[in-house]
Parts: C-alpha cells; structure tokens; sequence
C-alpha cells in the first residue's frame, strides 16, 4: 500500500469500509472457553444426577472439578493474550462480565453450602444465564442470546421439579449456553482458519 | 459550503492505518503492517506522521525481550476521523445532485 497513491472520495470510503472489516475479522472466537465450560458442566451435572438418582458415590464432589478446570483456563487466557496483536473494543467488558460471573459463582457455592437455599441450582442456572446472554449480546451472537434465555426458563422451571431432576436441567442449560454456542464457534474458526 | 479533507488523512496508507485503528482499542506495529500490506520503513514514516498530528499514541515497549510498538487512536483521531467521513459524504451527495 502507498501512501502518495491519490484517492478519490468513493476508493476512500471503500477503504476505511474495507480496512474496518478487516479489524472485525481479526477477531475470531476459538470457542474453545465455551466448549471447554460446556463440556465440563454438562459432564459434572450429567455425572451428579447419575450418582443421585442410581444410588453410588464416586468418592469425591464432582463439581470441585470446576474449580480445578480454572487452572488451564487461565493459563490458556494468559498464553492468548500474549500471542494477540490486537486488543478489540470490547474484549475489556468482557474480562469484567466473566470474572463477575466466577466470583459470582464462587461465592454462590458458599450461599449454598452455608444457607442450605430450596432452589440451589435455580440460582446457579440464573446466574449461569447472566453473562452469557450479556457476551451473546455484545457480540451479536444469536446461540448465546439463545442460551441465556434457556438458562432462565430451566431456572424457573427448576422451581416445580424435584432434585436430582433439576441436574438434568442444569445440562440442558450448559448444552445451550456454552455447548452448542463453542461447537458453532469452533466449527466457524476452524473453516476461517483454513480459507 | 465543502469541508476540506484533512490532508493528514487524506492519503491511502495513513487512512487505512486509521480505519484499522478506529476498529480495534490498540494494535500491535506488526498486525498493522499486515492488515495494510505496507512495509514497515514507510508505515513507520506514516505512522510518525499520525502520531505528530495527535491523531495515534504510539507506545513502545519491550515484551519478552523484544521491542513491541502498539498504536492507538487519540480521542482527537476520532474526531478528525469523523470529520474526514462527513467530509467525504458531503462531496458524495453532492456528486449524485
């Protein structure tokens, strides 16, 4: 590209169109937090209703396996920012929405495990509805803004269904929110990536 | 009455450093390099030109023992660049009249 080449006014335009959509498609989402999350949660939820409902203990809390899942997640989140070149627009309220989630999350486990509530996993599946409809949102992402939604109606319906079937619930609300949203999105950085 | 175009930005490498800019809230010296296809002896002259005219901040920095400059755009680079678009939209519209 030069920089003495003279532009007329319709080839400027073309080219800031041009050079803003190329700042857009920079910004690919790997789905791999997504799928990682969903895959883990739908395994822990799948994992407890088993346990509960066939009478057997695996020795240990699954789902002490979600805290133990943040240890590559954050290794992976400071590898990535070390390779990126670029930081987009949004990228800074989206470190917010999910870190508010986490604390959110952990200290949801504390409310439970010290209040004992009728509903616990009505508000883990609200909360889990929060950021993610917020992320689907911003980034204009319609399975994500789909999940959010089903993470609320398990939520609520959560309220008329007796434990352990409220664990099939909470599958059903990360297969929507994360799983199904992190296969579309890898699926989509895999077929930018080879093109 | 026609705006004039803002000579800083009215050449093709400097504005299309610019609308990367606009997109993103910084970039790396070498993803823009990439993303206008330039090379790096006149990107650097033209980016030293934004910087002067207060449009970019240009940070460098050492990151794993290797010089990294980044780039961002200046509240007062958004606002030429705005002008610039409104600019060029009037000379446009006055074009189809």
């Amino acid at each position: 590209m030069s920089e003495e080449k003279q532009l007329t006014e319709k080839e400027s335009l073309e080219l800031i169109a041009s050079m803003i959509s190329k700042a857009k498609n920079s910004y690919i989402d790997s789905g791999v937090g997504p799928l990682y999350w969903g895959i883990l949660i739908t395994f822990c939820s799948l994992m407890s209703y088993a346990e509960y409902s066939l009478h057997f203990s695996i020795g240990f809390d699954i789902w002490l396996l979600a805290f133990f899942a943040l240890i590559p997640q954050i290794y992976y989140a400071i590898r990535s920012k070390k390779q990126k070149k670029f930081t987009a627009h949004e990228e800074s309220i989206m470190n917010f929405v999910w870190s508010t989630f986490a604390i959110c999350m952990f200290l949801l486990s504390f409310y439970n495990g010290v209040a004992h509530p009728a509903h616990p996993t009505a508000l883990y599946m609200m909360v889990y509805g929060i950021p993610t409809f917020i992320t689907g949102g911003i980034r204009k992402f319609k399975p994500m803004i789909i999940g959010g939604i089903v993470c609320w109606i398990c939520s609520l319906t959560s309220l008329y269904i007796s434990f352990p079937n409220t664990l099939l619930l909470m599958t059903v609300s990360s297969t929507f929110a994360w799983l199904i949203p992190g296969i579309i999105l890898r699926r989509r950085y895999l077929k930018l990536k080879h093109v | 009455m026609f705006k004039e175009l803002d000579p800083i930005l009215h050449s093709q490498l400097r504005l299309a450093v610019m609308s990367l800019l606009i997109g993103v809230k910084e970039a790396e010296f070498t993803f823009i390099r990439e993303k206008t296809n330039s090379t790096a002896g006149n990107l650097s002259v033209q980016v030293q030109k934004l910087k002067e005219a207060g449009y970019i901040d240009v940070i460098k920095q050492f990151k794993d023992n290797y010089p990294q400059t980044t780039c961002k755009i200046t509240p007062h680079g958004i606002e030429a660049f705005e002008a610039y678009v409104q600019a060029l939209q009037q000379y446009l519209q006055a074009g189809k009249g």
